[in-house]
């Protein structure tokens, strides 16, 4: 990590010189963010960039050691648009699950990633990469939620059985979230 | 983890000498605010130094920092005034405490 950091100052500084950097907040603020996010990574993630040169776009991966999708490796693409840190980073999840917070089509469902909220809950630019990674890792353990569903057949189907819904979870990560 | 360890030293100290860890937890208690206020929360530049955006934008310009002021508001909260009017702009919340964003006084 610290020769990437040391690459992209060199890159900034070459950049500076000669064309006009057309987000120069958000990548000032991703070269930090970047090296805090690779410090403070939860044990089941990993990090990974398309493209080594561009901190904005990467792949967030989470392999859960508990709860119903253990075992299963899911794919959250991450972009943080040239207007970070005043909008959250644009997240989908590119790895087919069945969760009552992640749609089958890849919409995720965290108050972090709103970016106009109304209870306070949503984005902020206090806000860190660190916290949409711990955010989304907690998305298969803490921050599951029942109540607010964004898959909606998934949450009915677990009111209905436990059990039912396990297996389907199961199903999908054998299906699709195999390594 | 350091706050707990601290915790269970402070429980077995209590025991013998109460009123001297009291003192010292304070202290920890108060540097840790003190940082946490000369800091911009949006861009994480000191208030008393030009925001990330002036000092991208006006490199050549040894003026450009003049212009970039501190904001504080009701609830005592401060930012770079170029920081906080982005972010009013969407949202008129404190980041900080989610009060309702009204300017208390502006300066230096
Ligand atoms: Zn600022
Ligand atoms: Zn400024
Ligand atoms: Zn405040």
């Amino acid at each position: 990590m610290i020769t990437l950091s040391q690459r992209l100052k060199r890159k900034n500084q070459n950049e500076d010189t000669s064309t006009p950097n057309r987000a120069p907040i958000r990548d000032r603020l991703l070269v930090k963010e970047a090296q805090e996010m690779s410090q403070l990574l939860p044990v089941s993630c990993s990090i990974h960039y398309t493209n080594e040169n561009d901190l904005s776009k990467f792949t967030l991966i989470v392999q859960p050691t508990e709860g119903y999708w253990e075992g299963g490796t899911f794919r959250f693409d991450i972009n943080v648009t040239e207007e970070y840190n005043m909008v959250p980073p644009i997240v989908k999840c590119s790895t087919k699950l069945w969760h009552p917070n992640i749609s089958e089509n890849g919409e995720v469902c965290l108050s972090l990633l709103r970016r106009h909220s109304v209870d306070g809950m949503g984005w902020s630019p206090i806000r860190r990469l660190n916290d949409v990674v711990w955010g989304l890792h907690a998305l298969f353990t803490d921050l599951l939620n029942f109540e607010d569903p964004l898959n909606v057949e998934a949450a009915d189907q677990f009111r209905h059985s436990k059990e039912d819904f396990k297996l389907k979870v199961m199903e999908y990560v054998a299906n699709y979230a195999r390594e | 983890m350091a706050d707990e360890n601290d915790n269970e030293r402070m429980d077995d100290n209590q025991k013998s000498d109460k009123m001297f860890t009291l003192k010292k937890w304070n202290a920890v208690a108060m540097w840790s605010w003190d940082v946490e206020c000369d800091t911009c929360a949006i861009c994480r530049v000191q208030v008393m130094d030009a925001c990330l955006r002036c000092q991208a934008e006006s490199k050549k310009d040894s003026y450009g920092k003049q212009d970039c002021v501190v904001v504080w508001g009701e609830c005592n909260h401060s930012f770079h005034y170029c920081c906080m009017s982005l972010w009013v702009k969407q949202n008129n919340r404190c980041p900080l405490c989610q009060q309702e964003w009204s300017i208390q006084r502006m300066g230096k």
